[in-house]
């Protein structure tokens, strides 16, 4: 069993609500065990919320990819901006204090993926690249 | 995510059910300032059916702890599912909350949180 689907959403803040929606009933497949399905859903809810407030910064103009892809050895997620600077703002991220309301996305996606890999595009949108291995035994 | 909302003994307590996150959070923390603006100064949150949370979700919940303390209150968290509170875990904010297992657990205790806001 295998997947590959590309999403687009607008940058509004309830886009979040719909882009869980969506990957609930995209994952929602007996071979994706509710823990790893947690884990990256949490990760990429995590990615997308950065790119519509910190990426796009709210613009309606400006839109979020995130392609999806599902195979037999992991779940793998792209989460694309189009804003400016983002890869400089991972790394001169500073880490949250307890009584911070924000600031733990970053350190969440990195908890629950395997694997986590930041990049830019020419136009300098960010693009954060999302893996999660999938457990031995886990496919029938 | 669906807030169902009950009054004893002048404590308010929310029981959460669906997703805390951006929006979701939004209207939780609107909901526990009119609270405390009205005089309400114990509330608690009974977590059972929340189904997923991300750090908007956490974001919402220290907003709202800062605002029961501004008005010198409590504010409880009990029936966190494992998944949830293995968040509270790694964020290290179990450490900020006063977390109960149970609603009753939370009423019992008169405990309060000791780790001072810088």
């Amino acid at each position: 069993m295998s997947f590959n689907r590309t999403f687009k959403y607008l940058s509004n803040p309830e886009s979040g609500e719909q882009m869980l929606d969506d990957l609930n009933d995209l994952l929602d497949i007996r071979e994706i065990s509710p823990q790893q399905k947690y884990s990256f859903l949490l990760a990429i809810s995590e990615a997308f919320t950065n790119a519509i407030i910190h990426g796009n910064q709210c613009n309606p103009e400006k839109t979020v990819k995130l392609t999806v892809i599902v195979n037999e050895n992991e779940l793998s997620a792209d989460i694309e901006d189009e804003g400016q600077g983002g890869l400089k703002n991972i790394d001169n991220r500073q880490p949250s204090q307890p009584f911070d309301e924000g600031g733990r996305g970053i350190d969440l996606i990195e908890h629950y993926a395997t694997a986590v890999c930041y990049s830019e595009s020419p136009a300098g949108g960010l693009k954060v690249s999302i893996k999660i291995l999938r457990q031995k035994g886990v496919l029938k | 995510m669906n807030l169902k909302v009950r009054e004893e003994s002048g404590a308010r307590i929310i029981a959460l059910n669906g997703r805390l996150e951006l929006t979701t959070g939004k209207e939780l923390k609107e909901k526990i300032k009119v609270f405390c603006d009205s005089g309400t100064t114990r509330i608690h949150l009974n977590m059972e059916q929340v189904e997923f949370i991300n750090s908007s979700g956490l974001g919402a919940l220290i907003s709202a702890m800062k605002e029961v303390r501004l008005v010198k209150g409590r504010l409880t968290l009990s029936n966190l599912a494992p998944y949830v509170r293995e968040i509270f875990d790694i964020t290290q904010l179990a450490h900020i909350f006063e977390i109960h297992e149970t609603e009753q657990a939370a009423f019992a205790s008169s405990e309060s949180v000791t780790v001072s806001q810088r």
